[in-house]
């Protein structure tokens, strides 16, 4: 019988019947003996000094165990995993509300939560900044490198130029809101030390091996006295890859050398954790009378709130994918993150790049509306193909399936017929489209990946690649199994270890797939090489005459069996030898120039289109979205139920990120104040898998979990703004705003 | 306060405890039975993820506190099937990739199944209904909704 798993085959995933079970061990199920609890600390200033920090009262409390503060931490104090800005701990300084102030270890989490309340904290207010704009002209240092914590310019061509030879202009200043990943895990960990004498800590995390370094940098301790194991995982959507529980637990262990627990309640998730960066985005788009783009001048600013985390990458990616997936010959466009006191911003699910989406498709829209033109075809005239030339001056190679996407989609859109307005009922469709490189913008981003062969013939894949949901502990044994020629049900996954998986990286970026998937696809490869070759050697049959199918060897010529795995694994236990075969892949980039930003930002990627149907009542202003199409050139689908499952999943997120979702900081607390879409918001879905395959990606893949959010969001406002003859500039398009567009007439509102 | 004896029926075991008066089903389940398939994801009645069976009917156990569960029948997702004896909301839910990062799946299968114990053949406005107070953030409930759909059918879950 063939086994199962091939690349293309859509298993069951290999981490859901623990799942269906309630087996899985989230951070939070985690059961030790003596047990301590603990709980943070938190600044209810935006923007203040440190006067003092009396933790004596506390202490005394029953049940209480130890109060740590900034003292107490041994090595440096200070963590981000692009620039380092934030304290562990703070010292003299806090900078948003939910600040770490200090923590409290005690017998149990009742104990430690009354203790909370005893710590004093001397405060003196300084002038919170709650604007990025009046940050940049501020005297008020939030850091001491300034309020600007990057800035990324994409220059090229001549953008005066490009613009005095277009027959039209159309300038807009659109916003987006800061969003909150509202992952249904909230962030925990467990620590303790183990039978190795290792600080070893049990975590919901995107980032095992980032965890690992930040925890050994603050305790100034050998990086083999540290070990993150990471947690089955609640979901993350990029807010998982900062430090949350980590350092506190591993700090609290390095003293009391006794396992603890710190589970973060909702209202604390949302405190303390990053957020989606709000944009604003000023577009200035210039086009030909048939047509074509020929400028486009962009210029965005972001509030990264509190500290860096990851703005300077939202930053340097909303600014390459700017222009959308279209071929414009004169660009400029800077793009600007300031600090302020508001909570910090991180990555979310994009990076920045849903934010523009939202601009650049509206304003493809808007030029199509003022040269009477159909949104599909000016799309499809301006789109990338194979040999067009970026913004940074990349020539797309291959895998360019944008094109593809935007006529699959635009066949539906002849077969499904649109909804009539009727009275009382207005209905409008839109589309949108999006380009997403994979990886990280401009910089080294590898993954490595081991696999083994037991002496007992067992198969065994090693891969630091953080499974969060989104699937890929299932992928990357399908990509090894499809190498290897075996099945997926021979393999055992050890993920996520740091004390024996190999460096994957972040899980973010959509990276996982193509670069994971290429270090296992390598790995494998020589592993099944050197099994080959081994089988060669007492067999007598050339390697070349050997395969690897259905878990045996086989001769090519004749597809008979030769010998077993398990036959290879025992004769190299006897002659002591190993086999392991590590991969290593890091997709080919170059760095950004820092004036014009021309280079090579990304090795491949993702491109995408949806429709969107919606109906809007006027009277109560309620928007209905009643179907989405999803076009998504993914490379190659390794698994396409998996595939589905990451597009139903961006739609459900785009259609919050449209109508729904705004954090408010200091006023939403909780999930009733955070509305994300139940089953009821979210429509018909209709999934149309592309696959134009990417050379350098695993049996062709590239990836697709943030690419599936990116175009609901915009195609949805393309929708609204034809229903009500408005042009929406500011998201969400919440209820009461709708309602506002809707009395004034048209118009541009928001 | 001092702590008052309960005794319930717990996935078909009959089981006595004394608890403090004023902790919600969800601390029983979780810190007091070791049940830790039910899950915490807001405590405040807001996102489903800690849905378990109180008499057959679904409720938020974060909601309910524990001493009202007296002489009742409590399920959870530990008590409607094994490895190789899955029910069959399990087995649609594998079979139909509605499994991303798994927080809300057991309260999402509990709720499918009061519903299909109730209507072996749900319509799908009544499977939204039966979930829209289960939250997800994972899957956009597609494969979810499909996963219901099939248990219902085909009573085996597979398709
Ligand atoms: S934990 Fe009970 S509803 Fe969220
Ligand atoms: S699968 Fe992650 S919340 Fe539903």
């Amino acid at each position: 019988m063939p086994l199962k798993g091939k690349v293309g085959e859509s298993i069951p995933r290999v981490d859901a019947m623990d799942k269906v079970l309630g087996k899985a061990l989230f951070a939070a199920d985690f059961r030790m003996e003596g047990l301590f609890h603990m709980k943070v600390l938190r600044s209810d200033r935006p923007h203040a000094r440190i006067r003092k920090i009396n933790t004596e009262r506390a202490a005394r409390m029953e049940g209480v165990v130890r109060i740590f503060t900034y003292k107490d931490i041994p090595g440096k104090n200070l963590i981000g995993i692009i620039n380092k800005d934030q304290t562990v701990l703070a010292e003299e300084r806090v900078r948003f509300v939910g600040d770490a102030v200090a923590l409290v270890v005690a017998h149990s989490e009742r104990e430690a939560e009354r203790a909370l309340g005893k710590i004093q904290v001397e405060y003196e207010d300084l002038h919170p900044i709650f604007d990025p704009e009046k940050s940049l002209d501020s005297t008020t240092l939030i850091h001491e490198k300034g309020n600007l914590l990057y800035q990324r310019d994409i220059v090229r061509g001549d953008v005066e130029k490009g613009f005095s030879d277009a027959d039209l202009s159309i300038e807009t200043i659109y916003s987006t809101s800061m969003l909150e990943h509202t992952y249904l895990e909230p962030d925990a960990g467990v620590a303790w030390i183990d039978e190795k004498g290792r600080i070893t800590v049990y975590a919901s995390t995107q980032n095992p091996h980032y965890d690992h370094r930040e925890i050994v940098t603050s305790l100034g301790i050998d990086p083999s006295k540290v070990r993150v194991i990471q947690a089955t995982t609640g979901g993350g959507f990029g807010s998982k890859l900062d430090i949350t529980v980590q350092c506190f637990l591993a700090l609290a262990v390095y003293y009391l050398r006794r396992p603890i627990r710190l589970v973060y309640t909702r209202e604390e998730a949302y405190l303390a954790t990053a957020k989606r960066h709000p944009l604003i985005m000023k577009y200035k788009t210039g086009v030909r009378q048939d047509g074509k783009i020929v400028a486009m001048y962009v210029d965005i600013l972001g509030d990264t709130g509190a500290y860096g985390s990851y703005g300077i990458a939202v930053a340097g990616r909303a600014a390459v994918h700017a222009t959308g997936p279209y071929h414009v010959p004169h660009v400029k466009v800077r793009a600007r993150m300031a600090y302020t006191n508001r909570p910090f911003c991180g990555a979310m699910r994009g990076f920045g790049v849903p934010q523009v989406a939202f601009a650049h498709e509206s304003q493809m829209d808007l030029v199509a509306e003022e040269l009477g033109m159909d949104p599909f075809d000016i799309r499809l005239l301006n789109a990338f193909e194979p040999g067009s030339e970026t913004a940074t001056g990349q020539i797309l190679k291959d895998s360019v399936g944008i094109k593809d996407c935007l006529q699959r989609v635009q066949e539906h859109s002849k077969k499904i017929k649109e909804e009539k307005a009727s009275p009382g009922r207005l209905s409008g469709r839109g589309i949108a489209a999006m380009w997403y490189g994979i990886g990280n913008t401009g910089m080294k981003n590898p993954a490595s990946a081991r696999a083994e062969l037991n002496h007992q013939g067992m198969f065994a894949l090693f891969t630091g690649a953080a499974e969060i949901g989104q699937g890929s502990d299932t992928v990357l044994c399908q990509i090894a199994a499809s190498e290897m020629g075996i099945g997926v049900e021979d393999i055992r996954l050890i993920r996520g270890d740091t004390a024996i998986t190999p460096d994957a990286g972040a899980t973010s970026a959509s990276r996982q797939t193509y670069i994971s998937g290429n270090a296992v696809r390598k790995a494998a490869a020589r592993l099944r090489v050197m099994v080959l070759e081994n089988a060669s050697e007492f067999l007598h049959v050339p390697v070349k005459e050997l395969s690897i199918e259905d878990a045996l060897i086989k001769s090519i010529r004749d597809g008979k069996t030769l010998t077993t795995l398990e036959e290879v694994a025992a004769r190299c236990k006897h002659e002591g030898k190993k086999l392991i075969g590590e991969g290593f892949f890091d997709p080919p980039t170059s760095t950004l120039n820092p004036e014009t930003g021309q280079g090579i930002p990304y090795a491949t990627y993702a491109f995408a289109c949806h429709m969107v149907d919606v109906r809007v009542d006027p009277t109560t202003g309620e928007v209905d979205v009643l179907r989405v199409v999803a076009a998504h050139d993914v490379g190659k689908a390794i698994n396409p139920t998996n595939v589905v499952g990451q597009i139903a999943s961006g739609v459900a997120m785009g259609i919050g990120q449209a109508l729904m979702e705004e954090f408010a900081p200091g006023q939403t607390g909780s999930m009733r104040e955070y509305m994300i879409p139940t089953v009821k918001d979210v429509p018909v879905i209709i999934p149309i898998i592309v696959e134009s395959p990417e050379h350098t990606g695993p049996f062709g893949a590239k990836g697709v979990g943030e690419p599936a959010l990116i175009p609901t969001a915009p195609a949805i406002i393309n929708a609204m703004n034809r229903a009500l003859g408005v042009k929406i500039v500011n998201l969400p398009a919440k209820l009461e705003r709708v309602m506002k567009m809707v009395l004034k007439g048209s118009g541009a509102v928001g | 306060m001092k702590n008052i004896k309960i005794s319930f029926v717990i996935n078909g075991k009959k089981e006595e405890r004394e608890i403090p008066p004023n902790i919600s089903l969800l601390k029983l389940l979780r810190d007091h039975l070791g049940l830790t398939g039910t899950k915490n994801g807001c405590e405040a009645g807001e996102c489903g993820a800690c849905t378990v069976l109180l008499d057959g009917r679904p409720v938020y156990a974060c909601l309910v506190l524990a001493p009202k569960v007296d002489g009742k029948e409590i399920i959870t997702i530990e008590g409607i099937g094994e490895e190789g004896k899955l029910h069959a909301v399990q087995k649609a839910f594998l079979a139909h990739g509605a499994v991303q990062c798994g927080f809300c799946t057991p309260g999402m299968i509990l709720a499918a199944k009061a519903l299909l114990d109730e209507r072996p053949n749900p319509s799908r406005k009544e499977i939204e209904d039966a979930i829209s107070g289960n939250l997800c953030r994972c899957t956009g409930y597609l494969q979810i909704v499909k996963a219901i759909e099939a248990s219902g059918k085909g009573g085996k879950g597979e398709v």
